[in-house]
Order: C-alpha cells, then sequence, then structure tokens
C-alpha cells in the first residue's frame, strides 16, 4: 500500500456520506455557499462576451493546450527545468509524498529554517507535509485564511478552493478566540471582514518570522521557467517573496509552454473558480532575487512531483491530467453538495476527486467513489478544460468490474437480471409477477413505505406501486380485443 | 413511416399508461407503430455498473429487435442516451456490430425530441386543466439536447400553463442504482429538487424519465405532498387516462 492510501479514508466512503448527511451544521453551510459558488460562476462567464469570446470555443482551446503539454510532458519538464535554473532556480522531482516531505525537510535543514509560512498547495496535502515538518521540529503555519482556520481546526481542506467552506461563523470565532487568546465574541457574517484583518495581523508576524516560504503553483511556464501563481488575499505574494528561503511543490503536469497558453487558461480559471474575471492576485514568479531587486527569496527550490501522475500518461485516464483545480466540479455536483468534501476520504472532492482518490490511492482502496455519482454529468458541462469527468468514473467502474472489486452480492444480482432480460417470455412473466407484488405490497394509503428489497429507497421516499399489469401484459390483451 | 416504440422497462413494470400515451402520441402525429414483441430493458443498468460485456449483451438484443424501423423512439432520455450514445461504444472490436450500433444510434429519439425534430408536430391531443412545472431530466438535457422540445409541446395542450422551478436543471438525484447504493445522498438531492418544485407552485411536475419521476413522486408524498401531480410529459400531451 501506497503512503498515499495509508492516509486515505475512501473506503469509508458510505459511513462518512451518512454522518454528513446527518450534519445538520454542516448542511446548513453547504446550503448557504452552494449558489453563491454557481451563481458567481455564471457571472464570470457571462462577461466572456465583452471580450467576443466564448465559452465552448474558449474551452476547446485550453483542452488542446492542456493535450499538447501532456502529449510531449518530458520535452515541457526539461525546458522548463533548463530555463527555471538559468533564472536560478533549484529543481528537484520527488517520486511521491514521502520523497516530498524529505526534500523539504532538507532544504529546511539546510537553510536553518524553524518556521515555514505556506500558501495554498494541495499537493502538500497528498503529501501530509504539515505533518511531517512538525514531526522534523519545524513549525509550518498556513497563511491562506481558509487553510488557516482548517489548521486551526486540526482538520484537512473539504474544497480545493474554498478549504473552510464547511465552517460557521461560529465555529471560526471559537478558533480565532482560542488562538489568538481572547474572550468569544458574537459573530454575524458582517463581521468577516473584522476576523480576516485579525487573521492579518497574526499572520503578518508569521510572514516577517518565517525562513522559508512554501506554495503551489497553478500553472508552470516552461518558455520563462516561471511559476503562476493565482491568488486573492495577498498571501501568495507574501510566502513567495519575504522569506529568504521559496519552496515551490507542484504536479509535473502543471506545465503549461509559454505565457500566451498561460494568458488563454487564465480567462478560464478565475471564471470557472470563482467568477472572476481575474484573480486579486496574479504573480510569476522566476527565478531569485537579483540584484538591484527590492524583493525576493535568496534561494527559490521547485520540487516537482509525480505521486501518480506519470502511470496516468497515455492510459485511459490521461484526460484528468488536464485539470487545473478550479473546483467548477464540485460546485456543480449535487452529490458534493450534499456531503461537503470530507466525506470523500482524501484529498481531492467532487468529481475530480472521484477519479484521482482511486488513481492516486489505488482502484481497490476507494471502491464507492467512482460510484458516488448520479451520472448528471453537471461537471462535465461546466469543466473548462473538457475533461469528461462522468466517462472517467464509468471507466474506473469497468475497471472494478474487470479486476472482481464488486461485492459478489452485486455481481450475482447483476448476472441473474442480465440472464432474465434476455430471456423475454420468462422475463415478461417475472414482470407480470413483480407488478402484482408491487401491487400487493402497497399499504391503505395506496404507497409502498417500506420495501425490503431496496430499503435505502424507502427509507426517504414512498413508492407508488404498479397498478398490477405491465404494459406488455395490457397491450397484448388491447391487441387481441 | 413505421417506427417501433421502446417502452422502457421501467414503464412496462411501473406504470404502463406512459406507453401508452406514448403510443397515442405517435399515431396521432400520423406514424405506423409497432411494439416490438421481444423488448426487454435497454442494458443501461449493466453499463452504469460498469459491466460492458453484460451490457453489450443486452445491446445486441436490442439492436436485433429494432433495426428493421425507421425510427426508434423511446419516452426516456437514459435509455434513448444508451442506445444513441453507448451503443455505439460497445463494439470496437467488432465491425459488423459495430456498423449496425452506429445505425440504429442513428435512428433512435427521445420521444419529446422526436416529435419536434423530427415530425415537426405540433398538435398534443391532450387537454390540462392547471400548471405544470417542467424537470430537465440530465441525460435527456445534457446528452440529447432536450429543453426546449417538451416545453414547445406543452405549451401547445388547451389549458395548461408552465410555472417553470428554480434550477430545473438540476439533478433529482435518482441516477438509477446510485439512490439505491446510496440512498441517504439520493434523498437529500431529491429533497432540493421537491423544495424547488414547491416553489413553483404547479399542480403537476411533469418530466421525460420515468425513474426521475418516481423518485420526485416518492420523496413529494413522504414529505407530504400529496397533491402536486407527477406525470410523464407523454400522459400530458396525449391526454386521456392519466
Amino acid at each position: 500500500m501506497t503512503g498515499a492510501a495509508q492516509h486515505s479514508q475512501a473506503m469509508f466512503f458510505q459511513a462518512r456520506a451518512g454522518a454528513s448527511v446527518r450534519n445538520k451544521l454542516l448542511q446548513g453551510a453547504l446550503r448557504k455557499a452552494k449558489p453563491l459558488f454557481i451563481g458567481k460562476r455564471a457571472k464570470g462567464m457571462a462577461t466572456l462576451a465583452d471580450d467576443g469570446l466564448d465559452f465552448e470555443v474558449l474551452r476547446s482551446t485550453a483542452e488542446n493546450i492542456r493535450n499538447r503539454v501532456l502529449a510531449d510532458l518530458d520535452v515541457w519538464l526539461d525546458i522548463f527545468e533548463q530555463r527555471a535554473k538559468a533564472g536560478g532556480a533549484e529543481v528537484l522531482w520527488a517520486r511521491d509524498g514521502a520523497e516530498i516531505c524529505d526534500l523539504v525537510i532538507d532544504v529546511a535543514r539546510r537553510h536553518g529554517v524553524s518556521k515555514v509560512v505556506k500558501s495554498k498547495s494541495m499537493l502538500s496535502e497528498e503529501a501530509q507535509l504539515n505533518q511531517a515538518l512538525a514531526e522534523a521540529g519545524i513549525r509550518p503555519v498556513e497563511t491562506d485564511l481558509g487553510e488557516y482556520i482548517v489548521q486551526l481546526a486540526g482538520e484537512t481542506p473539504s474544497h480545493i478552493i474554498a478549504p473552510a467552506v464547511h465552517k460557521r461563523i461560529e465555529e471560526v470565532e471559537a478558533l480565532f478566540a482560542r488562538e489568538h487568546g481572547r474572550p468569544i465574541e458574537q459573530r454575524t457574517s458582517a463581521d468577516i471582514p473584522a476576523l480576516a484583518r485579525e487573521a492579518r495581523e497574526v499572520l503578518r508576524q508569521h510572514f516577517l518570522s518565517a525562513e522559508m516560504g512554501i506554495s503551489g503553483a497553478n500553472f508552470l511556464i516552461a518558455e520563462t521557467g516561471s511559476a503562476a501563481l493565482v491568488t486573492n488575499e495577498g498571501n501568495g505574494r507574501m510566502v513567495t517573496t519575504l522569506p529568504k528561503v521559496h519552496v515551490v511543490i507542484t504536479g509535473i503536469e502543471k506545465i503549461v509552454p509559454t505565457l500566451e497558453d498561460f494568458a488563454t487558461l487564465m480567462r478560464l480559471l478565475p471564471r470557472s473558480a470563482t467568477g472572476q474575471t481575474i484573480s486579486n492576485y496574479v504573480s510569476l514568479l522566476t527565478g531569485t532575487k537579483q540584484p538591484g531587486d527590492s524583493d525576493g527569496p535568496e534561494k527559490t527550490v521547485f520540487i516537482l512531483v509525480d505521486n501518480g501522475r506519470v502511470a496516468l500518461l497515455g492510459s485511459p485516464y490521461q484526460d484528468i491530467l488536464r485539470c487545473i483545480r478550479c473546483g467548477a466540479c464540485m460546485n456543480h455536483c449535487p452529490v458534493y453538495f450534499s456531503l461537503g468534501g470530507h466525506a470523500y476520504g482524501w484529498v481531492y472532492p467532487g468529481p475530480m476527486g472521484s477519479v484521482l482518490t482511486p488513481l492516486f490511492t489505488g482502484i481497490e482502496n476507494a471502491l464507492d467513489l467512482p460510484h458516488a455519482s448520479t451520472g448528471c454529468n453537471q461537471c462535465g458541462s461546466v469543466c473548462p478544460v473538457r475533461i469528461p469527468l462522468p466517462e472517467l468514473m464509468h471507466r474506473l467502474r469497468e475497471a472494478q468490474v474487470e479486476r472482481r472489486l464488486r461485492p459478489w452480492s452485486e455481481r450475482f444480482l447483476l448476472r441473474a437480471w442480465g440472464w432474465l432480460a434476455g430471456r423475454p417470455i420468462l422475463y415478461r412473466w417475472a414482470m407480470r409477477r413483480a407488478s402484482r407484488y408491487l401491487n400487493w405490497l402497497a399499504d391503505e394509503s395506496g404507497r409502498i413505505r417500506i420495501f425490503g428489497l431496496v430499503p435505502g429507497w424507502t427509507a426517504g421516499r414512498d413508492l407508488t406501486p404498479p397498478a398490477g399489469k405491465t404494459f406488455h401484459e395490457l397491450y397484448a390483451a388491447r391487441k387481441r380485443a | 413511416m413505421r417506427l417501433a416504440l421502446y417502452v422502457t422497462c421501467l414503464v412496462d413494470l411501473m406504470r404502463p399508461s406512459v406507453g401508452f400515451a406514448a403510443l397515442r402520441l405517435l399515431e396521432t402525429a400520423g406514424c405506423e407503430v409497432v411494439v416490438p414483441a421481444g423488448q426487454t430493458c435497454c442494458g443501461q443498468p449493466a453499463w452504469s455498473a460498469g459491466n460492458r460485456d453484460l451490457a453489450a449483451d443486452l445491446a445486441r438484443k436490442a439492436i436485433a429487435e429494432l433495426e428493421g424501423y425507421d425510427f426508434v423512439v423511446i419516452p426516456s432520455g437514459a435509455c434513448a442516451d444508451q442506445v444513441r450514445n453507448v451503443y455505439p461504444q460497445l463494439f470496437s472490436d467488432d465491425t459488423a456490430w459495430d456498423q449496425r450500433a452506429r445505425a440504429l444510434a442513428a435512428r433512435t429519439h427521445e420521444l419529446t425530441s422526436f416529435l419536434v425534430d423530427v415530425l415537426h408536430f405540433a398538435a398534443p391531443p391532450g387537454e390540462f386543466a392547471g400548471s405544470v412545472t417542467y424537470h430537465d431530466s440530465c441525460k435527456g438535457l445534457r446528452a440529447l439536447g432536450v429543453k426546449q422540445q417538451p416545453r414547445q409541446l406543452l405549451l401547445k395542450v388547451p389549458g395548461l400553463s408552465l410555472k417553470e422551478m428554480p434550477d430545473c436543471e438540476e439533478c433529482c438525484g435518482f441516477g438509477g442504482a446510485f439512490s439505491v447504493r446510496f440512498g441517504e445522498v439520493s434523498t437529500q438531492i431529491v429533497d432540493r429538487k421537491c423544495e424547488s418544485i414547491v416553489l413553483a407552485g404547479a399542480d403537476a411536475v411533469v418530466g421525460g424519465d420515468l425513474g426521475c419521476l418516481i423518485n420526485i413522486e416518492g420523496r413529494l408524498r413522504r414529505r407530504g405532498d400529496v397533491t402536486t401531480r407527477v406525470l410523464h410529459v407523454a400522459e400530458v400531451l396525449a391526454g386521456g387516462d392519466h
């Protein structure tokens, strides 16, 4: 079992899903967030027309850019490495999460680092880097407001761009009061700016005292050897310019060939994520502080990570590597918004998580996730790089069947049903019996309230029974008449 | 024009009136309608479960039964999607079947899109005294582009008014086996759908897929709403004893 598989809780999806559905407070938070996410994206996309752009055309272009990279990933990585080194950066390669942790701790030790400030990085979640840093005696401080809240709560992000979307203001207030050593106050959403200010003041001290900054990268630009960072809070700028060492941890698939490609993708990324035409901050970080520069790190290290990505190249799942981590798929997913992100059990929630978690942690370690979809394709229709998410989940379902990972009861039922459906005369007879049986099951109100064959169904729903005769039975009678 | 009506396994068992309504509509539109006798299920549940072999077996059976007609019409977006979009993916290593699958796919249509897009039919025989709200089922909407067709037809029904619900394109949470496997999650999703339906304040919620309708009706009733009618679009358009 890989390290990632060990910390994945994806096998407990059913139990965690049930707990999430029954968690009233979580449900309240999710209900508030959903229309905001959907509404903001819709507004953002509507502004494309102002620039004479069309979503479908633009996302085909974006899809092509990402496909072009994946077709020659080794070449683009090679170019990136050369250009990044030419700018004075060090480029390291990590096979998995454990190697990320080792490399980061090694860089930290070499530079006498005791505190690290972090900007959002989902890859550091894949590696469980904060835990490894703490164990090595280095204090990691998350500086994205949502990540900061989640870190104080001892939790993991429940959304890739809104890590604390599951948290209510009362919880945040209690965490801040405890951490910042002050009494708890009554808070409403009008106090959010005040809470943000409070966090900012605390974080400022950390920015000034940390010796190392860690960030992810939304893209790596091969042409210039730069990391592109797309943020809204300004913490990314602090993390990447104030400390003397800056470490960028990112997946090898995040590369784009040119600045122009980056500009194209930037038309879609903020709009897809938050509906913004552009995020508050867009940083292109190239190399180290040069003579005459007013700020910047003395040392820049890129850690480029595989952690399961190489194996997807050329596989039936390659399309998922186009992902630019905008979060639109989860923001439009009815399942995600019934559960929140934690039910998914690993780093990535929602549709992209239901694809990535089994692929990165082992298909056999996340059996429910590819089935945790109604097949509605609300995700696929908003994906800015046209990833066919339901199709990929479908392929994972097929892989489970091929590897005989489905429960025997399901295999038996499916086979029995398939056998019957292949024999019309027998099937007709069985359906006639079923129709009468269902009709007989109805109570005095004319509905079925408990049906042992599908208890999950009637736990929340009545079943209106059929009238007792099948269509084909009635149709045959009508033809005879 | 001779066409095959594929009533679907769910209509056969749970709500035969939908099949008869589809039959009446197509005959009113001037078609010679045959109901091929051997039809059972298109195989969508096997496909959805990830069992490609079984899905292909049932597809072969359906193709053989349905390929001798000018058109195949199905009163369900999900099943029409299976024939139109999935069957052509099943036989990549068998040229003969692949061609038959593609030929059938090209002649197969969801009921309302067939009536509007192919037949340009605009005179549904039904009558409906009251208001309806239309739920867009996912496969019909996103895989087949069924959106305006049912609304165009519904607005031709004397006495009927359309009251759109908020988020009419949101999934109802059915998803076939999903609603059995993840009953609680599915219930949570259909609850949202029911809230939208209540907000619309219509006399009936109408849709084009019986699976979604059974799901919605089941939750509405459990929530204590016994008055909002839940009808298949074919039943409303065809009129008669729905």
